[in-house]
């Protein structure tokens, strides 16, 4: 008969930094550059030296640029851990989730998750950095282009007036989503877009792509964000409240451009969701703060249903009852998420996460901040990534 | 706005179809399912695949009218795109040519049309609303 054995399980990871450059229409830096310094925050926030870093993974954005060759910027000598990881939306999850079990196995102490971008050039519109059709066009990517589906706006809208068709999804649902984001980046002072904005003006603002208003879409920056993650043990000597890492979960569908039944209905959060949750023990009645990304409007409203907060296709009767606003029951891109703070991808959510579960938002602090929901979304819904947070109790 | 595009190895024989006025589709000599012309692995898993013309003809599943930045303060729409489900089963994300957006639903029957942009060394398929 084979004994029992009572292991000890691995150490707990926890995010010990959180380095945020000055972001949004900030030019004349590279997205290397705004990498090396979102490094430097996040070490120094951490109390750590910069030498203490033997782990370091780096995400480009749409301008690219943020390379192994961080490294050789950084003056990081004899690292244990060192890589390029890309999944679009869902990366800063997979880097988290990634360095956690790096630590918890013990074959990095110190990893460094970083991500930089820099697509705005002075003087050129946001719509200039995103859009694929002066770029060469090959390939069956080059072939959609070609035919006139140019890029993240059309294929939302595509997506969107899926949801619209079959649940009867209107403008006032997706237009409060906007308003309560822009309330909540008015207590932000690192928010690019901190005035209020009423349903009127919502409803007012221009086409981008039919059915997408210019105020259902994400601002566009430029800058890097850090975070530092080690052991809890670690983490609980170091400089700032640990913020434990206690669930991730990925989902990717696969089905991009191919017939897809759940296309605009169903996102890959609906597995990544309750996967982290179970691996973190608890339930969605548990959350305290939720943290979700928002290239548009749209992606919260299906990524709400998704992860359970109402039912299919009740979002937008959920998103017009009130819950979001900032005295409202649902705690929910507390920092203006993408919408109206900055886009650094994944790394929105993560950092608005971090500085909720330290209890460090000033005015816009959630008052319970134990258990956070952070999503990722990449691509057309085809890159899903989930962490659970632990933050103080 | 259709524009020019240039063939790869992956595209090549999709080209050579339109080039024939044939939208190719892949079937699976397997399963028998029509899969869509970038997808190279049935549903159970065998690339032993096979290329055939599909008939052309399809319905809208979602569409979105585009727009250019404003000009003096009025915004025009530029394009219609839109997911066409094909007679055979799969999709193509399409701008849909000389659609009116006050005639657009779900179901909305369209066909295709072959087009060579100016500069383009191939072909490519867009869809119209049938008449």
């Amino acid at each position: 008969m084979t004994a029992v054995l009572d292991l000890p399980g691995p150490p707990a990871a926890a995010i010990a930094g959180l380095g945020i450059t000055e972001v949004g229409r900030v030019y004349g830096r590279t997205a290397s550059q705004f990498a090396a310094d979102a490094v430097r925050l996040a070490a120094a926030d951490a109390g750590l030296a910069l030498p203490d870093i033997d782990g370091l993974l780096v995400s480009s954005g749409l301008s690219g640029g943020v390379k192994l060759d961080l490294q050789r910027q950084l003056g990081l000598r004899d690292l244990k851990l060192l890589s390029e990881m890309q999944g679009l939306g869902s990366t800063a999850g997979s880097m988290v989730s990634f360095a956690a079990m790096m630590v918890q196995s013990g074959a990095a102490s110190v990893v460094a998750c970083v991500h930089a971008d820099a697509p705005l050039v002075a003087e050129r519109g946001s719509r200039a950095a995103y859009e694929t059709a002066a770029t060469k066009r090959t390939g069956w990517r080059g072939v959609t282009a070609a035919v006139g589906v140019l890029g993240a706006n059309h294929y939302y809208a595509l997506a969107a007036r899926r949801h619209m068709l079959r649940y009867g999804t209107n403008h006032d649902q997706l237009g409060a989503i906007a308003v309560a984001q822009r309330a909540w980046a008015a207590a932000n002072p690192r928010a690019q877009l901190r005035e209020p904005i009423t349903i009127e003006d919502y409803h007012a603002s221009r086409w981008i792509a039919e059915p997408l208003h210019l105020l259902d879409c994400c601002v566009v920056s430029n800058g890097g964000i850090a975070v530092i993650v080690t052991t809890a043990e670690r983490a609980a000597s170091l400089r700032q409240p640990p913020v434990r890492i206690l669930g991730w979960a990925q989902a990717h569908p696969g089905r991009f451009l191919e017939r897809n039944e759940d296309l605009g209905l169903v996102t890959g959060a609906a597995q990544s969701g309750p996967a982290a949750l179970r691996m973190a023990g608890v339930t969605l009645a548990d959350i305290d703060v939720v943290e979700l990304y928002d290239c548009y409007t749209f992606t919260v409203l299906i990524s709400l249903e998704d992860y359970g907060f109402c039912a299919k296709g009740e979002g937008g009767d959920f998103v017009t009852s009130g819950v979001l606003d900032p005295g409202g029951k649902l705690k929910l891109n507390t920092g203006g998420g993408q919408l109206s703070s900055y886009y650094l991808w994944g790394m929105t959510p993560l950092s608005e996460a971090v500085i909720q579960a330290r209890g460090q938002a000033g005015e816009r602090q959630a008052e319970d901040h134990e258990l956070i929901l952070v999503s990722g979304n990449g691509g057309v819904f085809d890159h899903h990534a989930t962490l659970v947070l632990g933050g103080a109790r | 706005m259709i524009l020019p595009v240039t063939r790869d190895a992956e595209t090549a024989e999709f080209f050579d179809g339109t080039a024939n006025g044939e939208f190719l589709l892949r079937r699976s000599r397997v399963t028998g399912e029509m899969l869509a012309p970038q997808v190279y692995t049935d549903s159970a898993g065998s690339t032993d695949l096979e290329w055939v013309a599909a008939a052309g003809t399809g319905r809208v599943v979602s569409w979105a009218v585009t727009y250019a930045k404003p000009v003096d303060g009025a915004q025009r729409a530029q394009s219609i795109v839109a997911i066409v489900e094909l007679d055979e089963g799969p999709w193509w994300w399409t701008e849909l040519v000389g659609a009116d957006p006050a005639e657009l639903r779900e179901g909305l029957p369209v066909q295709v049309e072959f087009v060579r942009p100016d500069g383009s060394p191939e072909t490519l398929p867009v869809f119209r609303a049938c008449r």
